[in-house]
């Protein structure tokens, strides 16, 4: 026998020890070499009366165990006169047990003050008075354990027990805090809440129940809790008859009210789904993780806004659109702008005519243009271009303009434009808002830059920033230094909206009228590709190349037909001020507006060239080296699981790829694949992994960047810092290992080994046969998720639309869901398992639209050849494989049959469901025909056909076996397809006679 | 007190299929006006319109009425699978039966792609989930279009319980081609033999390509209005609805497994049951029937359901004849979903067509002799089931 836990020397207090759970502790105590103060006042279980009798009986039962005993009658109200009196007999004290206690239970309604005083001195504050004086000498010897007696009713209340459960639970908390001040001492508290058949729970339980709850099964929890050994502290512990578990606090994730933003009761109500789901609750386990999320949300105030514009999401936000123009585009818009009204003047020819001698240039104030028309595009189909900014286009009013273009702007292209929100301010009750759009060209390199500020009407007032009020670019009171007469086109309007403006208010008369204006008027934008025209003819020499920016604000709005007038002041040899009248109407519809030139005409940086970006990218590091420098840095550092206690899943996006850090004990380590439970789960694009893992991405900027997702406990990704203690050099081998393997980056495959088929074959065959049937996803439209276990991965199959594609990763949008062993998939896909039977052998799972599974019946068109192709494509084929597939099956239908005949003989009454009948049966894979002639006297079963059948059964030579061994009934096969019945189906009923004969 | 309802107009389009078809506006602008012209009334004189359709965004419904005419009336957009059509007329019904109007517009169209029908809103929970796991549950899954193998596998459980021959859902099909091929609005107007329908390729056994519905586009339309209305348009002996009900899925669709159960065989019998009890006339006094014969399968399970033959008979029922021309009822004169097509928000729509027109005795070579009681039978998975009752007096 091993030997017990024992407490030689140890000096207990049990209070309330006279009987029930005290009297336990105290003989268990007693029985095991402690020296043990027996308390207890003797009163009744209500408070009453005083006797000496029951704790003396105790100690004369210690004593006659052979332990050492003492009693003791104070009430635990005098916590110092128990705690002497085991000094006084022993000199010293260990271990505290409080277990005294007494009812009052009275309805909240009906109690009196005095039940209320009673049960709090008794239970709150004799666990207080007894520890308290024990306490400076648990300290000071550096030892001490002390157990609280709570009870269910403190911890979920209780009818009748206000009193009791408010000191109950009042214990919990004087524990709680003793935990931590005892720590460093070595002075343990912890907590109990006991179900036990005891004097007070006579009053509220049930006598059977009351039997089965003996107190004896309470103190062992006691024991080990006072031990040594145990190094428990500030637990809360259930109890009773046998059970024994551990309480702790949960939290639901609870919302964050951004700080900064007022709320109130209406935005509590709107929140408390979220407030009181606990789908994806957290433990806090002391003061620091309750404040955590307090902490953190002080940290991110709100930037403020309102329903129309919310700061805190549009400036963070940013969209990426696209756009191609052509020659054609270009010189449209410079027709549309008033260019080349002399078709002989050269240099306007050169704005319009791709094979002018003078070369064909670009109007700068078209570097607006694919910008603006995305936006357009966007609005159109009632988006925002910057999320956060949620207002219609009929509040807005194009106030200012500002373009810049780095080099003359390319004549056609395909081109990239980011929105940015760039500055909001409250000019209440409207708004004025400014975005920022950034244009690269195909190499990345930033071509141009728009600010587009709008007026929006009716969007302030959210308390915000009204913004600087002065007036730039004001022209000086001087004559100016150059004028440009210009009158416009009557159908000027008409020419500019072919370049994108669909606007009807610069077209429809009718429209026009609506909005107040007698006729079409003119956009804002052909007008500014006037004035920029303007200064290029007055001070570029007509040569657009050298123009750097335009900015200007709207003033007025301008009718076609309307002649301008711009006066333009040269303050410096790069910088315009200007400014432009309608001349018949005498009124200035551009002002505050400037262009600045460049001195030289700017040159384009060399290109880099394809194949060196190409090489840097396969050389330079990968997600994969990363995660392989991970896992030696694990390897090297030992037991970071075990600190870090935390399972981390990297979802990357192009290329796709699913990683998982396990952190959770030991050492840690990396695989490819989802997570089990992942705590946290992070979701990036592939480079921007690789750069925050080698430091050159901020992972908090790449998070408020909205480049970064992080979901389930995002306080756990802060634990990832351990990362940064990672050794370079770890990063720099993994890579370079990678590139002497020949360059690609490693996936599942290498790690299952051995070559042959797995789920990387059998996907990158279906890439292929994918790749060689045009137009799948056309005709599917499904997006089907492989999860595969063992080893784990996910891919998807996305024949959502066009083409398709076979993708690592987990699909946004699946459609249907396979969850299955990558064993059972491999076999499946060579046709080696049967789809139907692995669902319903429960081998696969398949969640999401049931129905859409069946679509992937396209692979069974899959051209073999393809798999054999993928597997012996990393490493040679293993030959075992393929004999096993071209092996013929055995037929099982002749044993059927003889059995079945054997069967005829001894049985006549087996076959009364076919009595009379001819029936025949035509067996497949491998083929077989039966008769069975039971019109006769005696039944016959012969190879061969017969006319005279009535009935045929057609029926799969296995599905035959499964009949006759009993694995399948006839009406199964029957309802599923696979028996097959030509004649009365009544008959198959008969096919009983099949069932166990083999 | 309840108004009765009667249907005084009605129209529809040709069937056509996928591909072959007007816009589906047209379609509805057609079907319309031929119910108005029958009617003998102006636009200006409806009230309110329901309009069915399936495969279309939202308020394509106006669009279609917009084409009759722009009086601002209540328009309601209506979509019930492929009961639409008759849930159209159920609330055009409703809505002059309780005296909320005079004179109602019931309108069905359908624009359909080729191929089976499938799920379009593949990024949700698909409607039909629940009932498509009772078909997984019963017999797996298969390469069949999803609808062939809900209705051919009760198909297969009637067989496995009756021991029904194969040719007994082909005899359905010979029967409806007959019919349409004297029905100028169908979309198959080409006889065929027993023999051709059994030989077509086998879509789901028991149900070959021949026994199962095309793909269809039309439309379909009727004015219903109550006697007050019809009496100021000098409209006399109008066929009018004696009774109607809808229902939907009960629990037994779900549990225990049943595939006849989960395509709406207690729909079918609940709805027939409240129409007889409402309208006092039984089965046997039915002279003309145009029921939901999506698949040859679910025609067989729907004269057990209305009642038309009793449980377990409707192999004898059919191979006797009383589902035709000098048999006990006529079914499906009109040729059925199954040939003259299955325009999903048109069908119910132009089943109450080819009824109005046999209770008047204008149906011409389909006319079924001294027709005064029809029975109209439309079954949408997922699901509801319409089952109305006409009379003409």
């Amino acid at each position: 026998m091993a030997e017990q836990l024992r407490y030689e020397g140890k000096v207990v207090i049990v209070t309330g020890a006279g009987n029930g759970l005290g009297k336990q502790h105290a003989l268990l105590f007693g029985a095991r070499g402690a020296k043990v103060v027996v308390n207890d006042l003797g009163g009744s279980i209500h408070g009453g009366g005083k006797s000496s009798a029951a704790a003396d009986a105790v100690v004369e039962e210690i004593k006659a165990l052979g332990g050492e005993a003492v009693a003791n009658y104070d009430s635990v109200e005098d916590g110092a006169k128990i705690v002497q009196t085991a000094l006084d007999s022993f000199g010293t004290i260990d271990i505290v047990i409080n277990n005294a206690g007494i009812l009052r239970d009275s309805s909240f309604q009906k109690m009196t003050v005095e039940d209320w005083d009673l049960i709090q001195r008794v239970h709150l504050k004799g666990s207080f008075a007894v520890s308290h004086a024990a306490w400076p000498v648990m300290r000071d010897k550096g030892y001490g354990r002390i157990v609280m007696t709570t009870s269910a009713a403190g911890i979920y209340g209780n009818f009748g027990q206000a009193n009791y459960s408010a000191a109950k639970l009042g214990i919990l908390g004087l524990s709680n805090t003793l935990a931590i001040e005892g720590r460093n001492k070595n002075v343990h508290c912890n907590t109990i809440a006991p179900i036990a058949g005891s004097r007070l729970t006579e009053t509220v339980l049930p006598p059977e129940l009351i039997a089965a709850l003996k107190p004896e099964s309470v103190s062992p929890l006691v024991g080990w809790l006072c031990h040594e050994d145990c190094k428990e502290t500030g637990g809360l512990f259930e109890v009773g008859a046998g059970y024994i578990s551990k309480l702790r606090w949960e939290r639901t994730r609870g919302h964050s009210f951004k700080l900064g933003r007022a709320f109130g009761p209406d935005e509590v109500a709107a929140q408390w789904g979220k407030i009181t789901d606990f789908k994806e609750a957290e433990h806090p386990a002391d003061i620091n993780q309750s404040m955590a999320p307090v902490l953190a949300n002080m940290n991110s105030k709100s930037l403020g806004g309102n329903q129309y514009i919310d700061l805190d999401l549009a400036s963070k936000a940013e969209t990426t659109v696209e756009s191609s123009h052509s020659e054609h585009d270009v010189a449209l818009y410079a027709l549309g702008v008033g260019a080349a009204a002399d078709p002989l003047d050269k240099k306007d020819l050169s704005l319009v005519y791709e094979l002018s001698s003078d070369g064909f240039h670009v109007l700068p104030t078209y570097a607006v243009m694919p910008a603006m028309n995305a936006m357009l595009t966007m609005a159109k189909e009632g988006k925002s271009p910057v999320p956060g900014l949620n207002y219609g286009f009929d509040r807005v009013l194009h106030g200012e303009q500002y373009t810049e273009v780095k080099f003359p702007f390319p004549t056609k292209g395909k081109l990239k434009h980011t929105f940015r929100f760039k500055s909001a301010y409250d000019k209440a009750p409207h708004a004025v808002v400014a975005l920022g759009v950034t244009t690269t060209d195909e190499s990345g390199e930033e071509i141009a830059y728009n600010e587009i500020t709008t007026f929006v009407r009716g969007a302030g007032g959210w308390g915000g920033e009204r913004g600087p009020s002065g007036e730039s670019n004001v022209p000086p009171a001087r004559e100016p230094d150059a004028v440009i007469e210009e009158k416009t086109d009557l159908n000027q309007a008409l020419l500019y909206r072919l370049s994108g403006d669909w606007n009807p208010l610069h077209a429809d008369p009718a429209f026009a009228k609506a909005f107040g204006f007698d006729k079409p008027i003119l956009h804002g934008l052909c007008t500014y590709g006037h004035v920029g025209r303007h200064v290029i003819k007055a001070f570029c020499g007509n040569d657009p190349r050298k123009f750097k920016s335009i900015k200007v604000r709207f003033a007025e709005s301008v009718f076609p037909g309307e002649t301008l007038v711009t006066r333009m002041w040269k303050e410096s040899d790069s910088r315009i001020v200007f400014e432009t009248r309608v001349k018949e109407r005498d009124k200035v519809v551009i002002k505050n507006a400037a262009v600045e030139l460049y001195e030289q005409i700017p040159q384009r940086k060399a290109k880099p060239k394809a194949q060196a970006a190409a090489a840097a990218v396969a050389f330079g590091p990968v997600s994969a080296d990363v995660f392989a420098a991970i896992g030696k840095h694990l390897a090297a550092t030992k037991g970071l699981g075990e600190q870090t206690r935390t399972m981390f899943q990297f979802d990357l996006k192009s290329p796709d790829s699913v990683w998982t850090l396990d952190m959770k004990s030991g050492d840690g380590a990396v695989k490819q694949g989802v997570a089990d439970k992942p705590d946290v789960t992070l979701e990036l694009s592939d480079e921007d992994f690789v750069a925050m893992s080698t430091g050159k991405a901020d992972p908090n900027k790449l998070y408020f960047g909205g480049k970064m997702k992080v979901t389930g406990n995002v306080m756990a990704s802060q634990k990832l810092g351990f990362l940064q203690k990672m050794d370079p050099k770890l990063l720099t081998e993994a890579s370079a290992e990678r590139a002497a393997k020949g360059g690609a980056a490693p996936v599942a495959a290498a790690e299952q080994g051995g070559g042959g088929l797995n789920s990387t074959t059998v996907f990158a065959a279906i890439g292929k046969h994918i790749a060689a049937n045009k137009g799948m996803g056309d005709q599917l439209k499904t997006v089907f998720q492989f999860n595969l276990k063992e080893p784990d991965s996910a891919w998807f199959i996305d024949l959502k639309s066009g083409d398709g594609a076979v993708k690592q990763g987990t699909a946004p949008n699946a459609d249907v869901t396979l969850e299955l062993s990558e064993e059972d998939f491999v076999a499946m896909s060579s046709g080696k398992a049967d789809p139907n039977k692995l669902y319903f052998g429960g081998k696969m799972k398949v969640t999401g639209n049931v129905m859409a599974s069946q679509k992937l019946g396209f692979l069974q068109k899959m051209d073999p050849k393809l798999l054999q192709e993928a597997a012996s494509a990393p490493t040679a084929a293993p030959a075992k494989a393929a004999p096993a597939a071209a092996a013929p099956k055995e037929a099982k239908s002749g044993a059927v049959f003889a059995a079945l005949a054997e069967r005829l003989k001894s049985d006549k009454k087996a076959v009364n469901g076919l009595a009379g009948q001819v029936v025949a049966f035509k067996v497949s894979g491998p083929e077989a025909s039966w008769v069975l002639d039971l019109s006769g006297k005696s039944p016959r079963l012969e190879q061969g056909q017969s006319d005279k059948a009535a009935t045929v059964f057609g029926i799969a030579d296995e599905d035959l076996a499964a009949l006759a061994s009993g694995a399948a009934d006839a009406r199964d096969l029957y309802q599923r397809g696979k028996l097959r019945v030509d004649g009365d189906v009544r008959l198959a009923h008969g096919l009983s006679v099949f069932s166990k004969l083999i | 007190m309840k108004n009765r309802v009667n249907v005084i107009g009605v129209g529809m389009t040709k069937f056509a299929k996928p591909g072959a078809s007007a816009e589906y506006y047209e379609m509805a602008r057609e079907a319309g006006q031929k119910a108005l012209a029958d009617a003998g009334i102006p636009y200006d004189q409806v009230e309110q319109a329901y309009v069915g359709y399936v495969y279309g965004d939202s308020t394509c419904g106006q669009r279609a009425v917009y084409e009759l005419g722009l009086t601002g009336i209540p328009v309601v957009n209506v979509n019930n699978n492929c009961s639409t059509g008759s849930t159209a007329l159920w609330l055009a019904r409703q809505a002059v039966e309780s005296g909320a109007a005079e004179c109602v517009l019931a309108l069905g169209f359908e624009k359909m792609e080729k191929g089976a029908l499938g799920n379009k809103f593949n990024d949700r929970e698909p409607p039909m989930g629940r009932h498509a796991q009772v078909m997984v549950d019963a017999q797996g899954i298969s390469n069949a279009p999803p609808a062939a193998q809900m209705f051919g596998g009760a198909g297969r459980e009637y067989r496995w319980q009756h021991g029904t021959k194969k040719e007994t859902f082909g005899k359905i099909s010979e029967k409806a081609r007959d019919h349409a091929s004297r029905n100028p609005y169908a979309l198959f107007n080409q006889k065929l033999s027993l023999a051709e329908i059994m030989a077509s390729e086998e879509v789901f056994d028991p149900l070959t390509r021949f026994q199962c519905c095309p793909p269809t586009c039309g439309a379909g339309a009727a004015i219903v209005c109550s006697d007050a209305f019809a009496k100021k348009h000098k409209i006399k002996n109008a066929v009018y609805i004696a009774a109607q009900a809808m229902t939907t899925d009960y629990a037994s669709s779900f549990a225990p497994l049943s595939l006849i159960k989960m395509v709406g065989y207690d729909m079918t019998v609940q709805a027939a049951k409240q129409v007889y009890e409402k309208s006092g006339i039984g089965p046997e006094d039915i002279d003309v029937v145009e029921l939901h014969d999506c698949f040859t399968a679910n025609e067989l399970l729907t004269y057990e359901g209305l009642g038309l033959c009793p449980e377990g008979g409707a192999e004898k029922f059919i191979w006797d004849g009383d589902n035709t021309y000098g048999g006990k009822f006529v079914t499906n004169p009109s040729g059925g979903l199954l040939s003259k097509g299955h325009p999903l928000g048109a069908t119910g729509l132009a089943q109450c067509t080819e009824l109005v027109w046999q209770l008047r005795g204008t149906a011409d070579q389909r006319q079924v002799e001294g027709a005064r009681i029809a029975l109209q039978h439309n079954l949408g998975l997922g699901g509801a089931c319409v089952v109305t009752m006409y009379r003409r007096d």
